[in-house]
């Protein structure tokens, strides 16, 4: 195999398990590159599959999750290496030698069936990292049922046969003979063309905080508390607090543990996340508990930033009941009665306070561990001074090192929607980098036509599986294969050890050939892991996937039913005979490859549209990029300087000319979308430009970028005085008249001005670190200038806090005023006076100012006609809706369509950026795609019996039926997601799913109840 | 997870609870099963988005349909759980078995019987 | 389109409880579109049935059908062979269906699934609501395309009546008062004027007096 092409390697090495390394693998892998995914402990997962719901929509994380974890599991070409390290990297950017040292898992992957009969037998019980300690597993184990790869290890440090030099249980009760002690450490030499570091970060320990942790058996982290939420947890979802496993009737919840704290090993930074999830864990343990719980939040400034995230948090005070005190916590110590916890804080007010719980919840931030550093330094990756890759606000997934990008938590404190989102910009850059050599590492299967069996009757093979003991020990399997032998069409049948084996594999299809079967159906563990599988031994045989059926004899019988064999026989028996009933009435299901335009619309000329053109440019793929306005450049245009310092104009000359000289993009300006049709791969645009000049534009994804606005406030005197301006006004007169603004005696900031409120209830994200921005700007002119920032909850996220504590030791005043008494301001002539009520004092105070900032709110652009125009859903606040809050963050649900920039909600450049270029990785990928096919479990119409009722139209969860020109619904299958809504409350019965027909799910039930009544 | 759970349950998988019709669990009861289950997601967590309300309603309609024939809607339930649920369909399984315990078998099943005994 | 809705069960129950074969006939029509006598209507009445009768121990097939429309003879006529099989029919049709059914098969009852209630339009999924009645003299052009006569619980003709309080009707405080959608609607179109002019005394003749309706239109007469 050709390995590369000029000078880069296209294979691509993705250090970290997480959530972040997970969507950024298969990103790559998605789109023509190979890529090594090295985690280091035995399964894939993260700190995500540890969450039991995730802010601000409660999904269930683990729902969420799995599938990404099985996708990555059976990808052709990604090669998942667990218990694994990065060493060293030598070599430069698109040509690197990686070394990985692999520890032993003891335990074969390829013989493995995961029955977990090594963990029943092993004798030693170790501490349970997975629940965080609160249980206990054996040192034969799982990480946890759902992981991938679902394969157990030998944890060497606590197994007695390391220990001692016998035991051995595991290695004498496998019945797949799996396990393996000669396995030695391992070290690989990989050539790859890039380098994801996605490590993660750790929780931070409580201990040094006089909070009782690791005193008090109820004093627990908020990573903990998940465990005890969760189903899978070691209290299965039961809320009990640990010290005696009874229902807690009051928890709180104390924020910033290791975080805004620069005392106790503590950080600066502000983790900002924790805001989130402990509304989020208050609103579950609320909705877990039997008896009505208190929940209350000890808190400094509610960080509720995100998008909807507000609403979440009004939702859980308002709705919910959970208490929020502003006060930072000095000490938890025993009550004296019944084993409660005392809380001492001090009011806002200066007064001292104290409050019993019966459970306490540290909300413990999140720190780049010391390997990590390590590594780091070894790898020549810069750190930050809080350890966290250095990379720059306007290449914020570049390392100092060439080729070397980083994702998720070790780039910096952030939420999974951003951790995803940067997962898929450094899978971009990678895949820029290497743009030449896409295609040259990765596998194609070559598979035989498939066979017409359109006239043949059916003729089936039934496969028995014993699953080593774990069928074979409780159900009678030759009594099912004989049993199975005179269903009607079945031809032959087989009891096999371990169907799944490879020896197996090619065993069935020498049996599919000999018995000359066009139906197989195999009773084995469960279609969950093992269907892909066994549809693949058939596809090599010439035979559709879908002539395929599972009967689920182990994980639905065997494993249910250890205690009952002779009814587990019996129920074996009634699946066996299910399954082949509607093996014979599946038909062949034709899969199409979709044909994909290799050319990208964006729309929306501003930071993030022109980053997503860029990118997509950059990698092989030809953009246009549309913008209303004359000029390229956005809101951006109006901005002099990010926080850090950085020239925004400066940036943006350089990529206005970087996107016009690049030959592989067109730019509209004065343009609008005037017409939009197709479908993913396929679209067809119309724009129309100022000149009235039409230009039809064919292309196969689309990505929105069409930008916010600054609110115009009604308030404060806006409009009506000189002094008051908004935070974009204040930038351009500190950039364009420096020395007028200089000669100020005092400015005041007021925050939240158009957000938070009735109207608008979100926080728009960027105005608190708008306001310390320009705070600190006015300090540096003017040191003597007094700076007062009013504010509701300082929201400097993440490293962001930094700046918070620089413009506090520059002097800048912040008071913080609340909803209900909100700042005035008066005009008298020039002058401008601002009162408001200072909350120690709680007294009304008057200043004069000579300038008057207002946050104005980051609000929506005027989307309506796009959104018609693409079919894109909007909230309610204007802002589009991405497929899935969590992860799915840059996508439309709507396939081919991506999303970026503050078209999604407000957010600082250096998100936009990062969105951006998630957006072009995702549209690369999917331009790059060669499994996209149409086709398979969709819905279909049967035009004859359509009234055209408008019933499917109006159920579908995505839009897709439609009246045609002939009156009756139409369904483009390349759109159906499969569902099957349609198919079940079409009131013609017009409507059929494929592969789940009525006939072919009701003979399942025909089949079981044969001859009962 | 292996909690066991009764021998008496057969599941049918299909893609979505979206896809459970209501003429599906009808042709279970005409064809003599005691009662049915539709397990769906978690509100909210629907992969397609409103596939378990949609059962849901339908779960209920097949609900009212049994009550105008006589037959106890308690025969028909719809479930939320998510796939990490294990316990929780263990519990689910138990509570509906004991709830058609109650109930005692199918009628149209139990005439079936009382005809072979006369026979 | 003409509304319907499903039976009382114990009604269908009894009218067909005397017969051993009975045919299911739904419509792809507006009981369709009404989710109240199509296909998938006729297979859950059908499953319905059989296992009320398999209960009570009586023996009872039942067929299932749906038929493009019913108030056109040749659709109905696809019945002719499959018919003989039954002892009786139950069309889901509307009563109109019902009907002509029962004209072309005169020797086989033909009983009704459903209640037709009236001319209507869908609010809203599973929401239909009434606009006509088919009084056969459309007053719509003067008042402001808002039927008094479907609309107003009285019918009236010329305004409403003394029992309209903030918007609702007497009859029902839930209903809007016909004649203030009206009122609303012409000073919208600013036509108040028409409000002023009152309507000729309503010819009921072209309604239910006069016996069943007919229309011809000749041109399409063959």
């Amino acid at each position: 195999m050709e390995m590369r092409k000029g000078n880069s390697v296209g294979s691509v090495m993705v250090v970290g398990g997480g959530i972040a390394g997970i969507q950024a693998a298969l990103d790559l892998a998605n789109s023509g590159f190979y890529v090594y995914m090295v985690e280091k402990t035995s399964g894939i997962g993260g700190v995500m599959a540890q969450l039991d719901k995730t802010f601000p929509t409660n999904d269930c994380s683990m729902c969420i999750l799995s599938p990404k974890l099985v996708e990555l599991g059976r990808h052709l070409n990604i090669r998942l290496m667990t218990l694994s390290e990065l060493e060293a990297l030598e070599g430069e950017a698109g040509d690197f030698t990686a070394t990985v040292r692999e520890r032993p898992r003891y335990v074969d992957m390829e013989k493995c069936i995961a029955c977990g009969m090594c963990a029943e037998k092993c004798p030693r019980k170790v501490d349970n990292e997975f629940n965080q300690g609160l249980d206990r597993r054996k040192a034969a184990y799982v990480k946890y049922p759902q992981t991938v790869p679902l394969k157990y290890a030998i944890d060497e440090e606590n197994c007695i046969y390391f220990e001692k030099g016998k035991c051995r249980a595991c290695e004498k009760f496998c019945p797949a003979e799996a396990v393996d002690f000669s396995q030695k450490e391992t070290t690989h030499k990989i050539q790859v063309g890039s380098v994801i570091l996605a490590p993660g970060s750790r929780t931070y320990d409580p201990k040094a905080y006089d909070y009782g942790y690791g005193l008090y058996p109820d004093v627990v982290t908020s990573i903990e508390f998940e465990r005890v939420l969760s189903a899978t947890g070691p209290s299965e979802g039961h809320l009990v607090r640990p010290s005696d496993h009874q229902p807690p009737r009051k928890i709180a919840w104390l924020q910033c543990v290791g975080s805004r704290d620069l005392q106790r090993n503590s950080h600066g930074y502000c983790s900002g996340v924790c805001c989130m999830y402990a509304v989020k864990e208050a609103i579950v343990a609320k909705e877990h508990s039997a008896e009505p719980l208190d929940t209350a939040i000890f808190f400094m400034d509610l960080r509720s930033y995100g998008k909807d995230f507000e609403k979440y948090y009004n939702r859980a005070r308002d709705e919910h009941g959970v208490r929020f005190i502003r006060s930072r916590i000095h000490t938890v110590s025993p009550s004296i009665e019944n084993g409660g916890l005392l809380i001492g804080y001090t009011r806002e007010n200066g007064e001292p306070a104290e409050e019993q719980f019966d459970m306490v919840v540290l909300s413990t931030g999140m720190e780049v561990p010391p390997e990590t550093a390590a590594l780091a330094r070894k790898l020549g990756v810069a750190l930050n001074h809080y350890n966290f890759a250095a990379t720059n606000a306007f290449a914020p997934v570049s390392t100092s090192r060439p080729g070397v990008y980083t994702c998720g938590l070790f780039q910096g404190p952030k939420d999974i929607p951003f951790s995803v989102a940067e997962a898929s910009a450094a899978a971009c850059a990678a895949a820029i980098d290497l743009a030449e050599a896409r295609g040259t590492c990765v596998q194609v299967k070559e598979l035989p036509a498939e066979l017409d069996l359109s006239e043949e009757e059916p003729r089936i093979g039934v496969f028995v599986c014993n699953c080593g003991i774990n069928i074979g020990s409780v159900v009678n399997v030759r009594e099912v294969t004989e049993y199975a032998a005179g269903l009607p069409n079945v031809v032959v049948t087989h009891e096999n050890l371990f169907t799944c084996s490879q020896d197996t594999q090619e065993k069935i299809k020498q049996v599919i050939q000999e018995y000359r079967l066009n139906r197989v159906v195999v009773a084995a563990c469960s279609p969950r892991t093992h269907e892909p599988l066994f549809q693949e031994t058939m596809r090599s045989c010439g035979l559709n996937k879908y002539l395929f059926e599972m009967a689920n004899i182990r994980d639905q019988d065997a494993w249910v039913h250890q205690k009952e064999p002779e009814r587990a026989t019996e129920k074996a028996k009634d699946l066996v005979r299910m399954a082949v009933a509607r093996a014979s009435l599946l038909k062949p299901v034709v899969e199409r490859p979709l044909e994909i335009r290799q050319k990208g619309l964006v729309i929306g000329g501003g930071v993030a549209g022109l980053n997503a053109a860029l990118n997509l440019a950059k990698q092989g793929f030809e953009a246009v990029v549309i913008e209303k306005e004359e000029e390229l450049g956005g809101l951006a245009l109006r901005i002099p300087h990010t926080i850090e310092g950085l020239d925004v104009r400066d940036y943006l000359h350089r990529l206005i000319a970087e996107v016009r000289g690049n030959g592989n993009i067109e730019v509209l300006t004065g343009a609008e979308l005037s017409g939009f049709k197709g479908y993913k791969g396929n679209f067809t645009s119309e724009v129309r430009t100022r000149d009235n000049q039409v230009h039809i534009i064919e292309h196969g994804v689309t990505i929105v970028a069409s930008g916010a606005v600054e609110y115009r406030p009604k308030e404060f005197l806006y409009g009506g005085h000189p002094g008051v301006m908004t935070q974009l006004d204040l930038g351009a007169f500190i950039h364009d008249r420096a020395s007028e603004a200089a000669g100020w005696n005092r400015a005041v900031f007021i925050q939240c001005v158009g957000s938070r409120n009735d109207e608008n209830p979100n926080c728009s994200r960027i105005c608190c670190q708008g306001a310390v921005k320009h705070a600190i700007a006015l300090k540096d002119l003017n040191p003597d200038m007094d700076v007062i920032v009013l504010y509701r909850d300082m929201r400097m996220y993440g490293l962001l806090e930094d700046y918070y504590s620089t413009a506090r030791s520059r002097g800048v005043l912040f008071s913080r005023y609340s909803r209900l008494q909100p700042p005035e301001v008066a005009g008298n002539g020039a002058g401008l006076y601002v009162t408001f009520t200072d909350h120690v004092l709680d007294r009304p105070v008057r200043v004069s100012a000579d300038a008057v900032i207002l946050a104005a709110a980051t609000i929506a652009a005027d989307t309506e006609r796009l959104a018609t125009q693409l079919k894109i859903p909007r909230n309610t606040d204007g802002f589009f809706i991405e497929a899935h809050a969590k992860l799915r963050p840059v996508d439309f649900s709507s396939e081919g369509i991506y999303l970026c920039g503050t078209a999604h909600g407000p957010k600082l450049i250096t998100e936009s950026i990062s969105q951006a270029m998630a957006a072009a990785s995702r549209a690369g990928s999917f331009l790059a795609s060669r499994d996209q096919t149409i086709g398979g479990v969709v819905a279909r119409v049967d035009q004859s019996l359509c009234a055209a009722c408008l019933v499917c139209v109006r159920n579908c969860p995505y839009g897709v039926p439609f009246i045609n020109d002939d009156g009756v619904s139409e369904i483009n299958e390349a759109l159906c997601q499969g569902c099957g809504i349609c198919a079940s409350e079409c009131p013609a019965k017009a409507i059929q799913l494929a592969h789940y027909a009525d006939d072919q799910i009701m003979i399942k039930v025909d089949a079981l109840l044969k001859g009962v009544v | 997870m292996r909690l066991s759970y009764p021998t008496n349950i057969r599941i049918i998988k299909v893609p979505c609870t979206g896809r459970v019709a209501p003429i599906h669990i009808m042709r279970a009861l005409e064809k003599g099963a005691d009662g049915v289950f539709v397990a769906g997601c978690l509100e909210g967590d629907c992969h397609y988005q409103t596939g378990n309300l949609r059962a849901k309603k339908r779960v209920a309609y097949v609900q009212e349909i049994l009550k105008s024939i006589g037959f106890e809607p308690e025969r028909v339930a719809m479930y939320n759980l998510s796939a990490g649920m294990g316990p929780r369909f263990a519990e689910i399984t138990m509570e509906m078995v004991e709830k058609i315990r109650l109930l005692g078998p199918n009628p149209i099943r139990l005439k079936g019987e009382r005809k072979e005994k006369a026979a | 389109m003409i509304m319907a809705k499903a039976k009382p069960m114990d009604e269908i129950i009894n009218e067909i409880k005397g017969f051993r074969k009975v045919l299911i006939a739904g419509c792809n029509g507006c009981v369709t579109v009404c989710e109240a006598g199509g296909m998938k209507e006729v297979e859950l009445l059908a499953s319905a049935l059989r296992m009320f009768f398999m209960r009570e121990g009586q023996e009872m097939e039942i067929g299932e059908t749906s038929l493009t429309r019913q108030c056109d003879p040749e659709y109905n006529r696809e019945l002719q062979e499959s018919i003989r099989n039954y002892d009786a029919v139950v069309s889901l049709a509307c009563g109109a269906g019902v009907q002509f059914l029962a004209e072309m098969y005169d020797n086989v009852p033909i009983l009704p699934g459903v209640d037709t209630c009236f001319i209507g339009v869908t609010e809203e999924p599973g929401v239909w609501t009434e606009r006509c009645q088919a009084c056969g003299q459309c007053l719509l052009a003067s008042t402001g395309g808002i039927c008094p006569i479907a609309r107003c619980s009285k019918r009236m003709a010329n305004g409403p009546c003394g029992g309209s309080a903030n918007g609702k009707c007497e009859v029902n405080k839930e209903i809007a008062c016909g004649w203030q959608l009206i009122y609303d609607r012409l000073k919208q179109l600013g036509q108040l004027d028409r409000f002023e002019q009152p309507v000729d005394i309503k010819n009921w003749s072209t309604s239910r007096d006069g016996g069943p309706r007919k229309i011809i239109k000749e041109v399409s007469r063959q």
